[in-house]
């Protein structure tokens, strides 16, 4: 990876495909969402809490494998899921965040030159012929703008949940149908016996800090879980054939 | 009518005092007042004694039960991690000889017994590793000088066992103010001119300077080497040991690192000298070290140029204190409506750190076994008096066990040390058993025990003790045995390749906070 501040000058012959954006969660197990991308992702992903390995600090993520580096969602071509995050749609764009590894600086719009979406039969552009930021451009900008207006939501509802208790460790000890045990730790959710028993005061809390939506969201997210395990079952049994086949 | 027990009276406001009224108020005080009144009295005219200090293990869940917050901890008292402690030149003074008491147990311990398996090999193999290397992946860990968990570990989890540095003049003021904050424990600063005794024979009030009368149901006598409650007033003899652990004098400086960011030792090293030896305990912003000695054996001065050949040019400027250490205890601990804790019970010197973790487990088993009235405390006493003495026995037997097992003869310290007259019979006893039989659960079967088997394991293995294993059983468990050393090795790599610099983990839980869970 390599990030340069978005210069519409120096960057305006660069042609871009949007739709590679989506290779590049081929390999992660984890994507991080913010608090507006809940409810859309809550229909399709388990979402997760886990924590920052530089900073121990918790994030909101969608859980997309059973193990690391695992994307069932990924087909080797595409993403086939029917909402992906914003944090993949921005590709190849970064914005800098406070704690963020990759070196961007603070709210600066910056590209990754060596991201495979920069190719030459791209069919995107950031400017229009007029020098204008064109159409995509201005779609990855209001996705930008989402993803650091959501962020600050999502550290307020993380915060709100931990000074509350009301994040828990979860283990998933999985047993495939080919008797393979999977073992994954370091994932967090709301503990629901905890959440429920919260007196009215809190509750109320919740509610006007519009965190109530989230949690919900988060603990009906769970019961994609088992979605998980059925695609790696069959993306299992889909290898075995072809195994078998072979031989 | 019963004598039922509202009230306890703590006096002295060290680490002793400020502990044992957080450990009681945790588990006794209740927020509508109905539960037991604390009282905690100290003199501000009185100092403490106040060296770096080293922990137990223990001390993580003593904090965690006191609703104390680890990343506080680390802010607040110069506290670094403390993975066990390597000991120099204890055998023969040579500048490579060291070996390490590390605080997780060998692999598979305590049903594997790998001790044997390794002294067979050691035997054979001039090349075998050393015992605690075999076994545990801890003394890679300290010689690489990493910290034993991740930032993403929560609070008080380790992913390898430890315990605790910290500045004990710091962790006082905390711990005060968590106790009177949160705990809801009456914090009284006086001093105490008078203990007046009911004809019972026990205590029945203090008299102070300003603040009138301060009576209780228990007192608790924390007031260090005077004991003014166990030995002044209710004249419980002091029983010395310097006939068995000789040391009797500390010299203790502070040392600056040479740069901010300078590495800090994850352990406690104990580095043997002519008459005593050097402890030296890194915290965040200085190391604490200090010599201990017989003054028996030689003179202050001489003792002087020892710690400051050790320290090098640095710390010439800072002048070191003397601190007279008078090894042994109280003949009992509890005595009617009064029990000592920390000093005032007694002091060792701190070869095995055992002051703080005697504070946590003589209060907490105060806290747990709680009389309900005055008419049962006696029973209670009787109990907390056969234990406290059991624990005191058996941490002089250990600390013996470091000096007998040295092939030192460069003083008549270390000669004397070995002198069969100075031997606890309980430790030659234990001694003849090992000759042929690793350590094992079965040589401490009390639910008192200090030191874990596996500890003698790692200092007797360490010092080079010779177990003879001619007339071992053939070995049902060799498959499981080859295994565990496999295991401790691949647990090697993993977590040598995995765990972060020692003060780069510090930094990080002083800028982020380490989390609840």
């Amino acid at each position: 990876m390599h990030l340069v501040e978005l210069s519409r000058a120096e960057h305006s012959g660069l042609k871009i495909n949007p739709d590679l954006a989506e290779a590049s969660a081929a390999r992660q197990h984890l994507i991080p969402i913010v608090a507006s991308e809940f409810r859309k992702a809550a229909t399709q992903y388990p979402i997760v809490f886990a924590k920052n390995p530089e900073t121990g600090r918790f994030g909101a993520f969608v859980l997309n494998g059973l193990e690391p580096e695992e994307n069932l969602f990924w087909s080797g071509t595409k993403l086939d899921v029917a909402y992906v995050p914003l944090n993949t749609r921005r590709q190849p764009f970064f914005v800098g965040t406070a704690d963020a590894s990759s070196g961007a600086n603070h709210g600066v719009l910056c590209i990754d030159i060596d991201s495979p979406c920069l190719t030459a039969s791209g069919q995107k552009s950031i400017v229009d012929a007029d020098g204008s930021d064109s159409p995509y451009l201005k779609e990855i900008l209001s996705i930008v703008d989402e993803l650091v207006a959501g962020q600050k939501q999502t550290g307020s509802l993380i915060d709100t949940a931990l000074s509350l208790d009301l994040l828990c460790p979860i283990v998933l000890d999985i047993v495939l149908q080919d008797g393979r045990t999977l073992y994954a730790e370091g994932l967090y959710s709301i503990d629901e016996n905890r959440f429920r028993s919260l007196g009215k005061d809190k509750v109320e809390k919740l509610w006007n800090e519009g965190v109530m939506e989230l949690i919900y969201s988060v603990i009906i997210s769970t019961g994609q879980i088992p979605n998980l395990i059925r695609l790696r079952n069959e993306r299992e049994s889909l290898s075995r054939a072809w195994r078998d086949n072979e031989n | 009518m019963a004598h039922v027990i509202r009230s306890i009276c703590i006096v002295g406001g060290g680490t002793a005092g400020w502990l044992t009224a957080g450990i009681i108020a945790a588990r006794h005080r209740s927020e509508d007042g109905h539960g037991i009144r604390i009282t905690l009295i100290e003199s501000d005219t009185i100092g403490t004694v106040g060296v770096g200090e080293g922990t137990w293990p223990t001390m993580r869940t003593t904090l965690k039960k006191m609703g104390v917050s680890e990343t506080d901890f680390f802010r607040e008292c110069n506290t670094s991690f403390k993975q066990g402690a390597k000991f120099a030149r204890w055998v023969t003074g040579d500048p490579s000889d060291f070996y390490y008491h590390p605080l997780v147990l060998p692999e598979g311990f305590p049903s594997l017994d790998l001790a044997s398996a390794w002294m067979e090999f050691a035997e054979k193999r001039q090349d075998a590793p050393s015992f605690s290397n075999a076994v545990s992946y801890q003394e890679a860990v300290c010689e690489l000088g990493l910290a034993p968990k991740l930032i993403t570990s929560p609070e008080y989890a380790g992913i390898a066992n430890y315990a605790y540095h910290l500045d004990a003049g710091r962790f006082v003021s905390f711990i005060r103010d968590h106790c009177v904050n949160r705990l809801g424990v009456h914090h009284v600063v006086d001093d105490v001119t008078r203990v007046v005794r009911s004809e019972t024979g026990d205590i029945a009030y203090l008299e102070t300077r300003k603040s009138g009368q301060l009576e209780g149901d228990l007192f608790i006598d924390c007031s260090g080497f005077r004991s003014l409650l166990l030995g002044e007033t209710m004249g419980v003899p002091f029983v010395d040991c310097s006939d068995v652990l000789f040391i009797d004098r500390a010299l203790a400086v502070q040392v600056p690192y040479d740069a901010e960011d300078s590495d800090i030792v994850p352990h406690t090293v104990s580095t043997a000298q002519k008459h005593g030896w050097i402890w030296d305990i890194g915290l965040q912003s200085r190391r604490g070290v200090g010599y201990v000695f017989s003054s028996r054996h030689t003179t202050a001065d001489a003792a002087l140029g020892e710690l400051q050949a050790y320290v090098g040019e640095k710390p010439r400027s800072l002048q070191p204190r003397e601190i007279k250490i008078h090894a042994g205890h109280r003949r009992t601990f509890w005595k009617g409506n009064c029990v000592a804790v920390g000093l005032a019970g007694g002091f060792l010197e701190p070869l095995e750190a055992s002051a703080l973790v005697l504070i946590e487990l003589s209060a907490e088993m105060i806290s747990g076994m709680l009389p309900a009235t005055r008419e049962t405390m006696d029973i209670i006493a009787k109990r907390f008096n056969a234990t406290t003495q059991y624990r005191w026995d058996r941490i002089i037997d250990f600390l013996k066990l470091h000096y007998i097992l040295s092939k030192r003869e460069d003083s008549r310290f270390w000669i004397d040390n070995r002198d069969p007259a100075s031997i606890p019979d309980s430790l030659k006893d234990q001694i003849e058993l090992w000759r042929r039989r690793a350590p094992g659960d079965q040589d401490f079967t009390s639910n008192a025990e200090m030191f874990p088997a596996a500890s003698y394991q790692y200092v007797l293995f360490g010092m080079g003790f010779r177990m003879d294993t001619s007339d071992r059983e053939p070995n049902r468990h060799a498959g499981a045995v080859e295994q565990a050393f496999a295991r401790n090795e691949s647990l090697k790599i993993k977590w040598t390749k995995t765990l972060p610099n020692n003060r780069n983990l510090i930094n990080k839980i002083k800028e982020f906070g380490l989390q609840k869970i």
